[in-house]
């Protein structure tokens, strides 16, 4: 199936280099995204993770040991898995922007999107979202709740992206073209290093469409084809090596296809 | 008329075509997925309008200049606020879960008299104010009868506290330890005074010391944004960055070299290479230069192989790139009050002065005019307060804690509320229900930090002197609470004593109007900077003559406290928001993860995901064995903000907490209590 082309293509460029795992770009994505704050969520197959980020290792020890901090949002493939196997058409990708939508009221909860997504971005609510007392007073505006039995996932904080065009409308710019920083998501916007560059990587004026064709740019899992939106940095070949770990040649960089 | 076979296929047919044109029933399927999710108890969002308020939110030690996005008056979402420099639009993780933290389960809802061991009854404002009236009326004029532990560094707060003490006519003010405190014992033992600064920014080397800079020391997010323009993405690092520490921890992570140290051989360390640089040609015009050069030499490589485990030519490698650095600046100590001792502070600062960058990397701030008349600094930690208390030397009959939780976070956990029993009148003025509150006679809640107004002058680490203000972002207080600087301005007017003031408002308009800054501006979200102090340092040779490097022991580990940001810190249990932070190689289940590496967990006979005992002084702590190879070799690396025993479902009983394990001894010629480094056996259990 040929994939949709799209003149805007919003996304990320992850320089992991500079992240420190410090984890706000995650607790921004929660608070933006209404994810209930769960009492065990030592429980990794039943937390909610839009964000999640991974500790990757060199596996070498004392002096020559190396870790990177990998923050995992959804890829927004531009021809992605999870959108050919839902039976009820909840998620899809169909919209200038090239963001994979996911419906929640739509959604039966079966799961196959789920299967079918190689980078684990898609979670099941397995219970519905229960806030403590008085906390649903800070719920944000921007994202309605879920209940249990749906799936969700990592949207680009794409609430902001309609505002973003608004706030064009209005303003008299063109809602097609953003400026870039006109949009952001959360996690972006909260990144204390600015490791997280966002914007159009097919907009020349956009500072990732330089970045996401750097010499040292990969995406995760390159040779499945799925053309992720998301692109990562890192001037250190073992990372760079991990993020394609089922590349057929080992060398990084070797199967990279951008778009 | 009978329905016969032909009237009966046309019906069927005529059905089945029906259902195929007709919208009602895809209409029916679509509003059957859609109500069947639309359930009265799912929560639904707030409405109105959205806007964005400057605050000063003191949630993390350092404090975050953000702004507050409302929806409807209510807060919902933090985010950077890009036209103040020190945060530069960036946010950590702590702030970030601000919002969230109003509604905390675990916020203290109206003041709290204690009725029974563990039980408490709501009781009015004005009783609770008459209550701390009456008990510092009895005991009013007798020094040493009143103290007060606080735990905010940067906050005028202090000064009013330290006042109201002081016209009562104690002089018992306590600080919690914290880097702030000891660092300016260290410069005293270097001939100089004032706080510290570290200029990242205008440095092309940066050596970390045990100091987890780009995580949990100092301003953090001022320290990640200076590490950031470093690097820009795509294009070559304009500086080096060097941590040396005993885990492989989110400094380490993004920094160029990572040098395993263990705990208890930071100074070692810090010596072996000055004894290199002196070896390399670095000369310095302290007076002490002569002794210094002598007690370094005893630092040979070898000797530094021996205390820390690395290897000389590792330790060559980094003196060429110090002394191949322009601007080079070497950062010692540790965050969450690690107990660090001044001595590792001078140990590392003293390559300041070696690589003369005193003045440009390493600053030394100006005292601050006090907005309080009689304030006066705090000269004992809080651990040797109460450790004089548990011993009968103090015999306090009222305590005043002010953001502190010293039942927690100082070392010997247990000893330490020990202590706080006997003191008969305690008074907590928190927010949260925390492990100290709890053991008081009476909270008084004190509001989030967008509901008050707060400053911050000069959090630790900051190059120049830094002072910022914030005001309320809400109209009312979530919960019913009253400032806690408000309440004992009343106080302090009932006893017959006045401060000056009648609010905290008018304290940090005072504040700011003796430094020069403008209030407005301030709160608006603006900062205020002033200039680092020039004066020279000595190398502080006989302080260091008092190093001690502990012989290495096969049966017993050093423990190596491990500080994570988005956990939260001595005076706050991990929010709500971020628990999803905390990894399954940290937490899992209830069970808290100790790392150590694998030659490590070999030597003491444990394997991954062994359940292990750990006991160190009084305390034993319980937890997990992860395998972490970025662990210095003979030490156990241990999270600091586990092991909550009050506070709410999100952390009460996860894991355990590691002060309960560590033993206080005192610094030889300091007279500090340090506890950095303690050791512990770690057994199968």
């Amino acid at each position: 199936m040929k994939a949709k082309e799209f003149k805007v293509t919003w996304g990320m460029v992850v320089d992991l280099d500079k992240c420190t795992g410090c984890g706000a770009c995650m607790t921004a994505c929660q608070v933006e995204n209404n994810i209930a704050p769960m009492v065990d969520a030592s429980n990794k197959m039943r937390t909610l993770s839009w964000m999640l980020v991974y500790e990757l290792s060199n596996k070498k020890s004392g002096a020559e040991a190396e870790v990177a901090y990998l923050p995992r949002p959804c890829m927004q493939c531009g021809n992605p898995a999870c959108v050919p196997v839902c039976p009820v058409i909840a998620t899809d990708k169909n919209e200038e922007g090239g963001i994979v939508s996911q419906i929640y009221p739509r959604c039966i909860g079966c799961r196959y999107c789920m299967a079918a997504c190689p980078y684990h971005a898609r979670y099941f609510n397995w219970e519905d979202p229960v806030f403590p007392k008085g906390m649903e007073k800070a719920l944000s505006p921007s994202t309605s709740t879920r209940p249990r039995g749906v799936v969700e996932k990592c949207n680009f904080c794409h609430t902001r992206f309609m505002q973003a065009k608004d706030k064009a409308r209005q303003e008299g710019g063109n809602p097609e073209s953003l400026p870039d920083g006109a949009y952001m998501p959360a996690c972006a916007e909260i990144c204390p290093t600015g490791a997280i560059s966002f914007g159009d990587v097919k907009n020349k004026e956009h500072k990732v469409f330089e970045l996401a064709q750097g010499k040292d740019a990969f995406r995760l899992l390159e040779k499945l084809g799925l053309n992720p939106q998301v692109y990562y940095v890192s001037k250190r070949e073992w990372v760079r090596k991990l993020g394609d770990n089922y590349a057929a040649t080992g060398k990084p960089g070797a199967a990279k296809k951008h778009s | 008329m009978g329905l016969d076979r032909r009237g009966f296929v046309k019906i069927v047919v005529g059905g089945v075509a029906g259902t195929l044109f007709t919208p009602v029933i895809w209409k029916s399927l679509d509003d059957v997925s859609i109500w069947s999710q639309n359930w009265s108890w799912i929560p639904r969002l707030n409405k109105g309008e959205v806007k964005a308020n400057a605050a000063l939110s003191k949630l993390c030690p350092a404090g975050c200049a953000v702004k507050v996005k409302t929806v409807g008056g209510l807060p919902f979402a933090v985010v950077g606020n890009t036209a103040n420099p020190m945060s530069q639009g960036g946010v950590c993780p702590v702030c970030a879960a601000g919002a969230q933290l109003m509604y905390s389960p675990a916020r203290v809802k109206s003041p709290m008299k204690k009725v029974g061991e563990g039980k408490f009854e709501a009781i009015k404002w004005e009783d609770a104010e008459a209550l701390l009236v009456e008990k510092l009326t009895a005991l009013k004029g007798q020094n040493g009868k009143i103290a007060a532990i606080c735990g905010d560094e940067t906050g005028t707060a202090g000064e009013v506290i330290s006042g109201l003490l002081s016209g009562l006519g104690n002089s018992g003010y306590y600080m919690m330890p914290g880097e702030k405190f000891v660092a300016e014992k260290g410069v005293k033992l270097m001939g100089g005074s004032g706080q510290p600064g570290f200029d990242i920014a205008g440095s092309d080397l940066v050596l970390m010391i045990g100091a987890d800079a780009l995580d949990s020391w100092g301003a953090t997010v001022a320290n990640q944004k200076a590490f950031a323009a470093t690097r820009p993405t795509g294009a070559a690092a304009t500086a080096k960055f060097v941590y040396a520490g005993p885990v492989l921890n989110h400094s380490a992570g993004v920094s160029d070299k990572f040098l395993p140290v263990p705990p208890q051989a930071t100074a070692a360390f810090a010596l072996g290479l000055a004894n290199l640089l002196i070896n390399d040609g670095a000369v310095s015009s302290a007076s002490d230069f002569a002794e210094y050069k002598a007690l370094a030499a005893k630092y040979t490589p070898e000797e530094v192989e021996k205390a820390t485990g690395l290897k000389a030519e590792t330790m060559k490698e980094l003196a060429a790139m110090i002394k191949a650095a322009k601007s080079p600046v070497v950062i010692a100590g540790a965050s969450f009050g690690q107990g660090g001792g001044a001595l590792d502070f001078v140990a590392g600062a003293s390559l300041n002065v070696l690589l003369g960058r005193v003045g440009s990397g390493m600053t030394l701030l100006p005292a601050a005019p006090k907005a309080v008349a009689g304030a006066a600094a705090s000269e004992k930690d809080a651990a040797s307060f109460l450790s004089e208390v548990a011993t009968g030397k103090a015999a306090p009959g009222a305590l005043l804690v002010y953001e502190a939780n010293p039942a927690y976070a100082l070392p010997q956990a247990d000893e330490m509320a020990k202590a706080l029993g006997n003191i008969a009148f305690k008074v907590s003025f928190s927010t949260y229900m925390d492990e100290t509150a709890a053991l008081c006679d009476l909270i008084l809640p004190a509001p989030h930090s967008y509901e008050r107004f707060d400053d911050a002058l000069n959090p630790y680490g900051v190059a120049k002197s830094t002072y910022l203000a914030g005001k309320p972002v809400v109209k009312q207080p979530a919960m019913d609470c009253k400032d806690p600087v408000d309440v004992l301005l009343a106080a302090a007017s009932k006893l017959g004593l006045s401060l000056g003031y009648d609010t905290y408002a008018d304290v940090i308009k005072a504040k700011a109007k003796a430094l020069g800054a403008d209030f407005d501006a301030l709160v608006a979200g603006g900062i205020w900077t002033g200039d680092a102090k020039g004066g020279s340092l000595n190398l502080g040779a006989s302080a260091l003559a008092k190093v001690a490097v502990p012989a290495a022991d096969d049966k017993t580990l050093a423990v190596a406290l491990m500080s994570n940001q988005a956990f939260g810190s001595a005076t706050l249990a991990t929010p709500p928001a971020n628990l999803l932070v905390i990894s399954d190689k940290e937490l899992s289940g209830k069970d808290l993860l100790v790392q150590m590496n694998a030659a490590t967990a070999k030597k003491i006979g444990v394997t991954a995901g062994a359940k292990v005992k750990l006991t160190g002084g009084k305390g034993e702590m319980k937890a997990r064995v992860h395998l972490n190879e970025g662990v210095a070799p003979g030490t156990v690396g241990v999270l600091l903000g586990f092991g909550r025993s009050a506070w709410d479902e999100f952390t009460k009983g996860k894991g355990d907490n590691v002060y309960k394990i560590l033993t206080v001894s005192d610094e030889a010629g300091t007279g500090l209590k340090v506890w950095a480094g303690s050791t512990v056996t770690v057994a199968k259990v």
